[in-house]
């Protein structure tokens, strides 16, 4: 299944500089083991130590979040385009006496 | 980080229209030239606790990125507020930062006083150190 990988900012020098790569992947944790056999250092920046997609990133394939079908099982096809997203959040610490 | 006096002051009214609570946003500009050239406000998705936290909703993230590239943007940073605290990166920014995908991601930070006086700070968040460091913010006149 050939699919088209947008990559975010932070892991493009590890592609290279590409923000896009083309990778042959039939499920989401093929997809990461095929970007990580093409430029190492995907995995570990992607999943966590069992595998499971870590909290601050997110894959979209096409318009779906992959946490809302199959998680990393979720199944591919050609010509779809995959997203890692970043997930942005912060914030202050919360005041004391807050409500 | 460059930016234009008028995007400044755009980010900054932002910061003070939304106080109490934490307002953010995405910078967008030409990959790799270290300047701004547009700033997209996005809503702060933090449900429970918007007043001390925010969070960007990656779908919405996705929409801005797309959009982007089609007039030759990328994302080059973020933005967001600290209503009543200093304009410098929490604990909490840099924990998040750390767990998720952030090396070389500029991050400004506004902190806003009383919902009148915002003061922009800019930031760049090194895997290697697992911190912010501080990065120059050029405003041109």
């Amino acid at each position: 299944m050939a699919v088209k990988v947008q990559i975010p900012g932070p892991l493009r020098a590890l592609a290279g500089g590409a923000a896009e790569v083309q990778v042959e992947a039939p499920t989401v944790k093929a997809l990461v083991d095929a970007l990580q056999a093409k430029h190492a250092g995907f995995r570990e920046r992607l999943l966590d130590e069992s595998g499971a997609l870590k909290a601050y990133v997110r894959v979209f394939v096409n318009d779906d979040d992959v946490r809302t079908l199959e998680g990393e099982k979720t199944l591919l096809k050609d010509g779809d385009v995959v997203a890692i997203v970043p997930a942005i959040a912060g914030g202050t610490v919360r005041p004391a006496g807050l409500v | 980080m460059k930016m234009s006096r008028d995007l400044v002051d755009t980010m900054l009214a932002h910061a003070k229209d939304g106080y109490p609570f934490e307002v953010c946003g995405v910078l967008l500009g030409p990959a790799g030239a270290g300047r701004v050239r547009r700033l997209v406000r996005v809503a702060n998705r933090e449900a429970e606790q918007p007043r001390v936290r925010y969070q960007i909703a990656p779908e919405d993230l996705l929409r801005v990125q797309r959009e982007a590239r089609g007039d030759g943007h990328e994302i080059v940073g973020f933005y967001h507020s600290h209503p009543d605290h200093p304009a410098r990166p929490s604990e909490t920014d840099r924990r998040i930062a750390a767990e998720g995908l952030s090396d070389g991601v500029v991050h400004v930070v506004v902190g806003v006083e009383k919902g009148e006086r915002a003061t922009p700070s800019a930031w760049v968040f090194r895997d290697r150190g697992q911190a912010f460091e501080p990065e120059p913010l050029e405003v041109d006149e």
